[in-house]
């Protein structure tokens, strides 16, 4: 039932930044908007799909387990978005540039189980999350911008979330999941903080904006 | 070494002289731009038949030469430009 309810909280809360973006690229038709829009979008279905399995286990299958599938699926889904936010501080070196490792880079994929699917994720979300927020709290040095602080701790409450995700394999059934959980829709609140300060009340959508 | 500044930064900053800081009620000159913005003649041409295609910048001859004022959209914009500027900051990020 936690799980429900917190997969249902990163869901709505990750929407609402992804709305929040989309609206700024609209009016501004900025790229950087634009990636922000994806990542917030892909955590937020991400966080969809998982308690889409949750549902489904609790009112359908009933089977005394989730589906890993599922679970796994909503996970790759959030590492995207994770990705996103990192692209946006310019990973240029992110993918091999040779065409052969880039052919075959995607073959272990085929040729492990979901639940090592899982882990190879967390770990690569971990990753990108913790290169987020130092990317964020180096930005902080610069501008003195307070907003980067609540943003920086925001991925980093998140990648610890992520940490523990991966960890609560360790201790399966334990309580460490729901506290993974909890520190990851805590870094989204933190991220939300500075969003919500956007004055949209005097922003109104102009579609010709969008060719500038 | 200057900071690098994104496509959309230059047209805050051309707006944002057609609004705040023009020589006299006639509008800004090119050469007022050029001065304020810091770009080349070249690309700040570029820029400006943009923006006063898209609406965001109304053109004038005067005294032989094209000056250049902001439009209610162009405000508008700037509004937003500034707004989602904080917004994109907040992430370390610059739009």
């Amino acid at each position: 039932m936690l799980e429900n309810i917190l997969n249902l909280v990163g869901f709505l809360v990750g929407l609402a930044i992804g709305i929040m973006s989309f609206i700024g690229f609209r009016n501004t038709g900025s790229p950087t908007l634009f990636r922000l829009t994806i990542a917030f979008f892909s955590i937020s279905i991400g966080f969809f799909v998982i308690w889409s399995g949750y549902m489904l286990e609790d009112y359908v299958i009933k089977s005394g387990s989730v589906d890993r599938g599922i679970q796994t699926l909503g996970i790759i889904i959030q590492t995207v978005g994770y990705f996103f936010i990192a692209f946006s501080h310019s990973i240029k070196a992110f993918f091999p540039k040779s065409n052969y490792f880039r052919s075959v880079g995607i073959l272990p994929f085929f040729l492990v189980s979901t639940v090592q699917l899982e882990h190879i994720f967390r770990s690569i979300s971990f990753i990108l999350l913790v290169y987020g927020a130092i990317e964020t709290i180096l930005s902080y040095r610069n501008n003195k911008n307070k907003g980067a602080v609540s943003v920086a701790l925001g991925l980093g409450l998140l990648a610890f979330g992520e940490f523990l995700g991966w960890y609560s394999f360790v201790f399966p059934e334990s309580i460490l999941y729901s506290i993974s959980m909890t520190i990851k829709i805590a870094g989204l609140v933190a991220l939300f903080i500075p969003v919500s300060k956007v004055p949209l009340k005097k922003i109104k959508f102009d579609d010709d904006l969008d060719k500038i | 070494m200057g900071e690098y500044r994104t496509q959309m930064k230059i047209i805050g900053d051309i707006l944002s002289t057609t609004r705040d800081d023009l020589q006299d009620e006639n509008g800004a000159t090119v050469t007022y731009l050029i001065r304020k913005a810091n770009i080349s003649h070249s690309r700040i041409s570029r820029i400006l038949k943009t923006l006063v295609s898209q609406g965001l910048l109304e053109q004038a001859d005067s005294q032989g030469s094209n000056r250049y004022k902001i439009s209610q959209t162009g405000r508008e914009f700037l509004q937003a430009y500034h707004s989602f500027s904080k917004f994109a900051d907040d992430f370390g990020l610059n739009i």
